[in-house]
């Protein structure tokens, strides 16, 4: 019931949010099983990698890509790699 | 629009500020280095990104992609400006992305970007919720300001209804009053108040008119008379000249009862409130009471005064003066030979009293109320001199300087009870 009040308060009051091209949408290449694999092969090369609990994390966030849950997977993949990074200094 | 611009805005610089720091750091990395270390940077960018938000595409001057996680280089992204903004397909599902093109200097291009999906669904909660609140705040005011004209309307209507009736000229028409004693019911009392001054100045005004057409055409009839009656029983020209002369002081006694109407007016008007100056009434009483008792005694009567060393107050001296004058007169007038009349002034707090009190026949209470009004005499004064002005001169002076004029009996249950006349002035 808002919503058409709200498309027409934000043309008004909103004039920086023009609206985006439709034409060839882009698509992000990270969200896919083979970045998983990227940044655990990444992850591996790590020096800290076998410490815990970020080895642990690692390992879930690959069990995840596997069982098809890719962006969770990734996302825990990063934080594993955040923390081995923070870890090594 | 500020709360948004503090809010929903913020988000939008917050995520500019963010990818522009991105692509400086990028672009000192690329300067310091080789493209290598350009395509490291990103890559280590991309395996941190826990958010999952970062968005980059290095590619070469031949268009080989470097580095990155765009799909392609948009064909948005060669416009003038370096800001865009552009769909995104992720996981099957439309987001947005905001991107900003880098110039690298060498032919590599670059693009720097977030994807912005959370942020819009944010700024849009929050826009929501501010529309609803704005909604809800001009419902309010609308309401609020209905319910207030409304009241407003209301306390208001007797008085506009009272204006309109007085404006027809209903002059009896007065404010209804309610309980409350608020703002509104002062401003219907000092109407009424008004209202009231304006009757009662009418009414001076139509008994002046009264008074002047009733007491002044007797004694022009009768010095016409006199001088018809000269004119045609005049024995010789020394009776004949006798009769004008007295025709004369006839009309000077006429015109000198216009001048004390005049001077009246004059001071009810308020106009010589301009001549008010700080003064002290003694000096000028004990004057007086030289004077007048040597009148007195002339005639076998005693003057007392009895006064204060200092009588300070703010006012016109000249009227005060002619108003202690017109009472010492008329005191003089009535005491009988051999009676004394007493003038007093004292200061009581912020008060002074100037007191004329005389042995003379008094005046019945019932004529009190009516002995400052213009031409008024009471039927004890009937057979001496006077034309009934002298006490309204008096009261009017009075009312001018904020004070009143009280008669009392000077021995009260005497069968001479005699007149106290008691001019009250605040003192300075």
């Amino acid at each position: 019931m808002l919503r058409p009040g709200l498309v027409v308060l934000s043309m008004v009051v909103f004039p920086l949010a023009e609206p985006a091209s439709t034409e060839n949408p882009l698509r992000v290449t990270t969200d896919s099983s083979a970045y998983c694999l990227e940044l655990a092969s990444r992850f591996a090369g790590q020096p800290g990698a076998t410490a815990e609990p970020v080895r642990s994390l690692a390992e879930e966030g690959q069990r995840l890509c596997e069982n098809g849950h890719v962006r969770t997977g990734i996302a825990k993949l990063r934080r594993a790699l955040r923390a081995s990074q923070q870890a090594g200094g | 629009m500020v709360l948004w611009w503090n809010t929903a805005g913020a988000l939008d610089r917050q995520v500019e500020a963010a990818i522009r720091a991105d692509a400086t750091a990028l672009q000192e990395r690329r300067r310091a280095g080789d493209i290598a270390a350009l395509v490291a940077a990103v890559e280590d960018r991309l395996a941190v990104d826990v958010q999952n938000e970062a968005l980059y595409l290095l590619l070469t001057a031949e268009g080989r992609r470097l580095a990155g996680n765009l799909s392609t280089w948009p064909t948005e992204a060669n416009a003038e400006s370096p800001w865009i903004r552009i769909p995104l397909q992720r996981d099957g599902a439309v987001s947005e992305a905001r991107l900003l093109r880098v110039d690298l200097g060498d032919g590599h291009r670059l693009l720097v970007g977030r994807d912005v999906a959370e942020k819009l669904r944010l700024r849009g909660l929050l826009s929501e919720g501010i529309a609803w609140a704005a909604s809800a705040s001009a419902a309010l005011a609308v309401l609020g300001a209905w319910l207030l004209r409304r009241a407003l309307e209301n306390r208001l209507r007797p008085i506009y209804r009272t204006a309109a009736a007085i404006g027809t000229g209903d002059l009896t028409r007065r404010v209804p009053l309610s309980e409350r004693g608020d703002e509104f019911d002062k401003l219907g009392a000092t109407m009424n108040a008004m209202l009231d001054r304006i009757a009662q100045l009418m009414e001076g005004v139509r008994g002046v008119s009264d008074a002047i057409a009733h007491d002044l055409r007797t004694p022009i009839a009768r010095a016409r008379a006199k001088l018809e009656e000269a004119l045609v029983s005049a024995q010789d020209e020394e009776a004949l000249r006798a009769a004008v002369e007295q025709g004369i002081a006839d009309l000077d006694g006429i015109a000198r009862v216009f001048k004390a109407v005049l001077r009246i007016a004059e001071v009810e008007a308020g106009a010589r409130r301009a001549a008010f100056a700080p003064i002290d009434l003694a000096p000028v009483l004990t004057d007086m009471a030289e004077l007048y008792g040597a009148s007195a005694e002339a005639q076998d009567q005693h003057l007392e005064a009895e006064l204060d060393e200092t009588l300070p107050l703010v006012g016109d001296r000249d009227l005060l003066a002619q108003a202690v004058v017109n009472l010492l007169d008329n005191a003089l007038k009535f005491t009988p030979e051999g009676g004394t009349v007493r003038l007093a002034a004292h200061r009581l707090d912020d008060v002074l009293e100037i007191a004329v009190a005389d042995d003379g026949p008094g005046m019945p209470p019932a004529d009190r109320q009516r002995a400052g009004e213009r031409f008024f005499r009471a039927d004890s004064a009937r057979t001496t001199p006077g034309s009934g002005l002298g006490l309204s001169l008096v009261r009017a002076v009075a009312t001018l300087h904020g004070g009143e004029v009280a008669l009392s009996d000077t021995h009260p249950g005497a069968e001479r009870p005699g007149l106290t006349v008691t001019l009250r002035l605040p003192a300075s």
